[in-house]
């Protein structure tokens, strides 16, 4: 069923993630059929795909929110623990950036970016203030640092919790559609938070719909339909010639034009 | 027709006795359905289905009775239950008073936990939290402020309600003041004072629930 995998471009750098034959119903809809992939450190690999098609439960299965029913997901050699004990260790190494935010309403930015280091690290509160005041410079909220989420707008909070997963210094960064919430002028400040960090060497992956984006910043894009894998290959392959018919339809009807 | 209201001034000490026994009922029947509430949500919510039908009917029981008879019924029958239990009249009236209000407080605790988003406890959960965590860092801190200004609302319909057990003879502020006025035939006077003391004990209780919806209910 899937197009056949092309070398990947510095192969050299080790696997993070590797999906292999991935499988995941709800109920009697079967959302992931077979997936298999992998991410090599310091990649950012992009997962594209019509709504519905499984991108984000498997982004959700990576760090076990959803459990995959079927198959394997190797985090740095080893399989996903089953118990949630073992998951918490797994979880703190990585990141994950949601659709709507969820940043802690109850919390400042800066009290948001500490929450992992103090809570699930046991940091001290002087050190993770020092951590988390360069993490909100880095993503250019300094002086939001104060503010409630209410009160900052939904490109600021999506950069203040990117810079709450970063306060854990994960392996890995997960993103789930993180602009697909935002309004347009807001889109280009959090990919530009992005993009900065996949130019420092962030193993991460992206459920996106900004076809930009992926083309520009990704190693690896994997192409989804119902469930399963169609293609995958660098960004100018699926872009510029994708080898299977469905992938080209379906950037088309994101206006694509190559 | 003639208003002597020195029946009030006399009967002053009677009158704070009844208004203070009032404050005590509330603030009792409180400190049992707030845990009450509590025990019965945590109950509602969990995955024993005996368990959460049991709470189930309970709340959907005493919510939809008037509280006057929950308060004759426990005066009139629970002596005559095979268990024989006999209770003075302030136990029943306080036995009824919590069987009601921990039905309601069990509705506020349950809607408090289910108005958080399961975003926020994957948001927890992905940093690496324990359930338990995120049940005192995230979830706990926002259904508080939720649930907050609910239970204030509560008790200041529980302050005036607790006027109810007066008709099994507890000797609150209504009760007093009916006796009064039963003993006196100064109906107007006894009425009016009854009005302004409940009035003056409710208000700032009511200003201050405004006070607890400002400063803590979730703008979001």
């Amino acid at each position: 069923m899937s197009a056949p995998v092309p070398p990947r471009t510095g192969a050299a750098s080790a696997p993070v993630v590797v999906y292999e034959n991935v499988r995941k119903s709800f109920g009697t809809f079967t959302a992931l059929n077979g997936v298999s992939f992998q991410v090599n450190k310091g990649e950012v690999v992009c997962l594209i795909g019509p709504s519905g098609s499984g991108k984000s439960t498997l982004l959700r299965c990576t760090n076990a929110l959803e459990k995959h029913d079927g198959g394997r997901i190797l985090f740095e050699g080893v399989p996903l623990p089953a118990d949630e004990k073992s998951l918490h260790g797994v979880r703190r190494r990585m990141g994950m950036v949601f659709q709507s935010f969820e940043l802690f309403p109850h919390m400042t930015a800066l009290e948001n970016v500490c929450e992992g280091p103090v809570t699930v690290l046991g940091m001290s509160k002087a050190d993770a203030i020092t951590r988390a005041t360069a993490l909100l410079k880095k993503v250019g909220l300094a002086d939001k640092a104060l503010n409630y989420p209410a009160n900052l707008s939904g490109g600021q909070q999506q950069r203040v919790a990117i810079a709450r997963a970063l306060a854990m210094q994960p392996d890995m960064m997960l993103f789930d559609e993180p602009t697909s919430a935002l309004d347009p002028e807001t889109v280009g400040e959090v990919l530009n938070v992005m993009k900065q960090l996949a130019e420092e060497g962030m193993t991460m992956v992206v459920v996106t719909h900004e076809m930009a984006f992926a083309r520009r910043v990704a190693n690896w894009v994997v192409v989804f339909e119902a469930g399963a894998v169609i293609e995958q290959g660098p960004p100018t392959q699926i872009f510029d010639a994708p080898l299977v018919s469905r992938t080209k339809d379906f950037l088309s009807h994101l206006g694509w034009e190559g | 027709m003639t208003l002597d209201w020195s029946i009030v001034w006399d009967n002053r000490w009677l009158l704070l006795q009844g208004a203070l026994l009032t404050i005590v009922l509330t603030v009792a029947t409180m400190a049992v359905a707030i845990p009450g509430g509590i025990l019965l949500a945590v109950m509602r919510m969990s995955s024993s289905r005996l368990l959460s039908s049991l709470s189930a009917c309970y709340v959907e029981l005493f919510r939809n009775i008037p509280l006057i008879l929950i308060v004759y019924w426990a005066f009139y029958v629970l002596p005559l239950m095979p268990l024989g239990i006999t209770l003075d009249a302030f136990t029943t009236g306080l036995v009824a008073l919590c069987l009601n209000v921990s039905a309601y407080n069990s509705e506020t605790f349950r809607a408090g936990l289910n108005s958080i988003r399961k975003g926020q406890v994957e948001a927890a959960v992905a940093l690496g939290m324990t359930r338990s965590q995120a049940l005192r860092r995230v979830i706990l801190p926002q259904a508080w402020r939720r649930v907050l200004p609910v239970l204030a609302s509560t008790w200041v319909s529980l302050f005036k309600d607790t006027s109810l057990v007066s008709v099994i003879a507890v000797g609150e502020l209504a009760h007093t003041a009916m006796q009064i006025r039963s003993q006196s035939f100064r109906v107007l006077e006894m009425l009016t004072a009854m009005a302004v003391i409940y009035w003056m004990l409710g208000y700032p209780q009511a200003k201050l629930v405004d006070w607890i919806h400002r400063k803590f209910g979730v703008k979001e």
